[in-house]
């Protein structure tokens, strides 16, 4: 299988396209796939050329991190949780996710997702439980990998400069659910940065590798 | 203390971050990647606290279960501490947020793990560790807000700025500029987690790979217990890594079982009568070993129903991984590298033997003696970060400010010399050489001699490493260069106190010395002189106060 990816030396350098050979297992994940790429002493590209060493960002290897996310044959995904078999063609292409700056090769600086969380104040502060809040999707939200996949996705974020994505309005949610004073500011800060520039196209929800249900945490939020 | 620098954000970096800022203490916290992505995110099945005792359970029992599932070299004080703060941990933890499940009645639930008289296992779902980490980063945040806490990413350890055997703070590594910075702080806490990255699989992340551990044992802090790694019983094999099968799977009823001429044996519940498939992980791991045979844990019994609501994610990834429906098949397991009882000796304040140097989580080593019980890393985990806190809180400074600026260059000037390396061996290949020895010499059963033909082989490496004959790749952060020094004296640490330990105890199993030994009664302490790996046997005062 060929496996064409965009390469990036450094935050400043020019992208370039490189292919490589994969012969290996086909019953296996993208993540596999590099590992198997770079694990030869010397990395060769498909014509047999000395290659960088691939760089993507990598912890568990199971789907429970969000590390690896990336661009997949066009999609955003993560590369341990697309699997060979599922997908279309025999050329693999990956490209590193586009809203967010590239450090190298696929690797990109997602910092500004917990920049703009912080920005909200997106924490609880005083606890207080509350049986009226869903904690079912409470859990949901709690299980968030922070990936920045819902980003990549959505027409809507551009650069999270006003608009913070889905993964914000769950937050929000998550929040409002387990604070015991002053929801009011959090749902001004969800209305101010999610509300106003979200056009519900849900491709957030379809892309989720966690699948956390938005459209649940929204219609709370909207109702408040 | 006023200013605390803090290396690692998993759950127990992040706890102690909290705790200090909590006091007024200016903290950062740093790490290569942001919290989602540590290790702890992993951890499934749950944390342990005795939140009940109509039951008959106590926190007595929680000490003395800790205590005889460690095969009793854990130290009294540091457990009794642990096991005795955890109901207040875990209602901590759910003040911050974390989703613990709930009963009918709204008390939050707790289910059986190995070695526990009671059940007092509380788990949130499946993904524990995951909405553990969600609660703490959200409080983390709060403080960061306030100016308190400063979260820096893309920054690795290097080393200690260490003299006099009082810490100063740590040289750091920036991915961005690719230079190093140190920074100095009243305190330093090492929060790294373990050293799966060393073994070929396992059920960890990919970043636990012992370099900080490493490299402080060569600045002349010393390590304890290396021997003791935990082999959890159940882990299913896939491309890439062992993945866990939580033990909430045999919680559950699962059971363990081979096949003799077409009939189940089920070897644990014949061995050790009904809660045989809960017995510690040391004995099932060892057990499961002895029978020499392919192993299977069966679930599907408990019919569909009970598996898709209680144990989804093995469903799931099961399904994912290995293409295997567990509602109708049986899943075959093995004992798999899991969790590291051993590492850096810490006090009862878990303060290292350098003044003013902390190590807290599972990079520490303290209160799991020679087998850890399922439940009781996450709380260790917590309860260390709030420990050291405390003590740096009650500190007063007396440190003069130093200049490390000189020690900063010349460490750069190293680093470039790195870079520039042209030996004729791939780091890349000793790198795999040394998974390959550590993981073949440290099975769950092991022998001197093998064991002396790794060190061999690890004495080379070590070698061609100083020597200057490693060829670096150039392409790679600097961090995956210049780690692999620390990393090879770990390696070597592990390989010692493994032979210094001439008796079977947890999970440390000896083919020449299967019996456990009274005068083996003690904790392994291991130093490092000038190249010489020295090991001695110390009781619980030494350590533990
Ligand atoms: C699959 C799995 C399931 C588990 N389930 C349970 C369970 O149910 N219950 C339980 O009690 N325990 C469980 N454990 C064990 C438990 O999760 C860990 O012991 C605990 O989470 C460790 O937390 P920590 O903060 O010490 O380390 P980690 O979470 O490993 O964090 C280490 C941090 O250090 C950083 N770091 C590493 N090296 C460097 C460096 N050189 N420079 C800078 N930063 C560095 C990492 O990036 C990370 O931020 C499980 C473990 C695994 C692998």
């Amino acid at each position: 299988m060929r496996v064409k990816i965009l390469r990036q030396n450094n935050p400043y350098s020019k992208p370039y396209w490189q292919a490589f050979k994969y012969d290996g297992d086909m019953n296996v994940s993208v993540a596999a796939v590099l590992e198997y790429l770079n694990y030869n002493d010397d990395v060769k590209d498909e014509n047999g050329h000395h290659a960088d060493v691939i760089s993507w960002e990598c912890s568990c290897l199971q789907a429970m991190c969000g590390g690896c996310a990336m661009v997949i044959n066009g999609k955003p995904g993560l590369a341990c949780d697309t699997f060979l078999r599922d997908l279309k063609g025999d050329e693999l292409v990956l490209e590193p996710l586009r809203k967010f700056p590239v450090i190298s090769d696929l690797v990109v600086d997602r910092g500004i997702i917990q920049e703009n969380l912080k920005k909200a104040n997106a924490y609880i502060g005083e606890y207080e439980h509350d049986d009226k809040y869903s904690q079912d999707l409470e859990y949901q939200i709690g299980r968030c990998l922070k990936c920045g996949l819902c980003l990549e996705a959505c027409p809507n974020y551009v650069k999270g400069v006003n608009f913070y994505g889905a993964l914000f309005a769950n937050d929000s949610y998550f929040i409002n659910a387990r604070r015991k004073s002053d929801k009011e500011s959090v749902k001004k800060n969800y209305d101010e940065h999610f509300a106003k520039g979200c056009s519900k196209s849900l491709a957030c929800e379809k892309v989720c590798p966690v699948n956390i249900p938005t459209l649940a945490s929204m219609a709370r939020m909207n109702r408040l | 203390m006023t200013k605390v620098l803090i290396i690692g954000s998993g759950i127990s970096g992040l706890t102690c971050a909290i705790e200090c800022a909590s006091r007024g203490i200016s903290t950062i916290l740093v790490s290569p990647f942001p919290s989602e992505r540590a290790q702890s995110v992993l951890a499934a099945g749950g944390i342990n606290a005795v939140l009940r005792t109509d039951n008959g359970d106590s926190i007595e029992q929680h000490i003395k279960d800790t205590l005889n599932g460690g095969c009793n070299i854990a130290g009294v004080k540091a457990v009794t501490g642990l096991c005795s703060e955890a109901p207040d941990i875990v209602r901590w933890l759910e003040g911050l947020g974390t989703v613990f499940s709930r009963d009918k009645e709204s008390k939050i639930m707790q289910r059986p793990f190995g070695g526990q008289t009671y059940p007092r296992t509380c788990f949130a779902g499946t993904s524990t560790g995951k909405q553990i980490v969600t609660a703490l980063v959200m409080e983390t945040r709060r403080y960061e807000g306030k100016g308190l806490i400063e979260r820096r990413f893309w920054t690795d350890f290097y080393g200690a700025l260490i003299k006099d055997k009082t810490c100063y703070g740590a040289l750091l590594y920036n991915e961005a500029t690719r230079t190093l910075e140190s920074v100095t702080a009243d305190a330093v806490v090492i929060a790294t987690g373990g050293q799966n990255r060393m073994f070929s699989k396992t059920t960890g992340s990919t970043q636990c790979d012992g370099y900080a551990a490493g490299k402080l044992f060569e600045q002349g802090v010393e390590l304890k217990n290396l021997e003791f790694i935990q082999y959890h019983p159940t882990a299913i094999e896939t491309d890439r890594k062992n993945m866990l099968i939580s033990e909430a799977a045999r919680g559950e009823g699962g059971r363990l079982y081979y096949e003799d001429g077409g009939k189940r044996v089920y070897f644990m519940e014949d061995k050790f009568g009904e809660k045989g498939n809960l017995m510690p992980r040391d004995v099932v791991s060892k057990t499961m070993y002895e029978t020499g045979r392919d192993i299977y844990l069966d679930v599907s019994f408990l019919g569909k129903a009970q598996i898709l609501d209680r144990i989804p994610e093995v469903y799931d990834l099961c399904m994912k991984y290995r293409g295997l429906d567990i509602t109708r098949e049986s899943i075959p397991v093995k004992p798999s590298v899991h969790f590291f009882m051993g590492g850096i000796a810490v006090g009862l304040n878990h303060m290292t033997n350098i003044s003013n140097l902390y190590a807290v989580g599972e990079c520490a080593s303290i209160y799991h003696g020679a087998n850890r019980l399922g439940g009781n890393s996450l709380l260790a985990a917590v309860y260390s970060g709030r420990t050291a806190a405390k003590d740096i809180a009650s500190r007063k400074v007396e440190q003069e400010p130093s200049d490390w600026s000189e020690f900063a260059s010349r460490e750069q000037g190293r680093l470039e010399a790195i870079r520039e390396a042209e030996g004729a061996v791939f780091s890349v290949h000793i790198k795999n050489m040394l998974r390959e020895n550590i993981t073949g010499s440290l099975g769950i059963v092991r022998s001197e001699k093998e064991i002396d033909k790794s060190i061999e082989v690890l004495d080379h490496l070590i070698d061609v490493e100083t020597s200057g004959m490693v060829r670096y790749d150039s392409s790679e952060l600097e961090y995956f260069n210049y780690s692999l020094g620390g990393i090879l004296k770990l390696g070597k640490a592990m390989l010692v106190c493994a032979r210094s330990r001439c008796e079977s105890r947890g999970a440390h199993l000896r083919s020449d010395y299967p019996e456990r030994e009274e005068s083996f009664k003690k904790a392994t302490i291991i130093s490092y002189d000038e190249g010489e790996f020295n090991t001695r046997l110390v009781g619980e005062d030494a350590y533990e106060g």
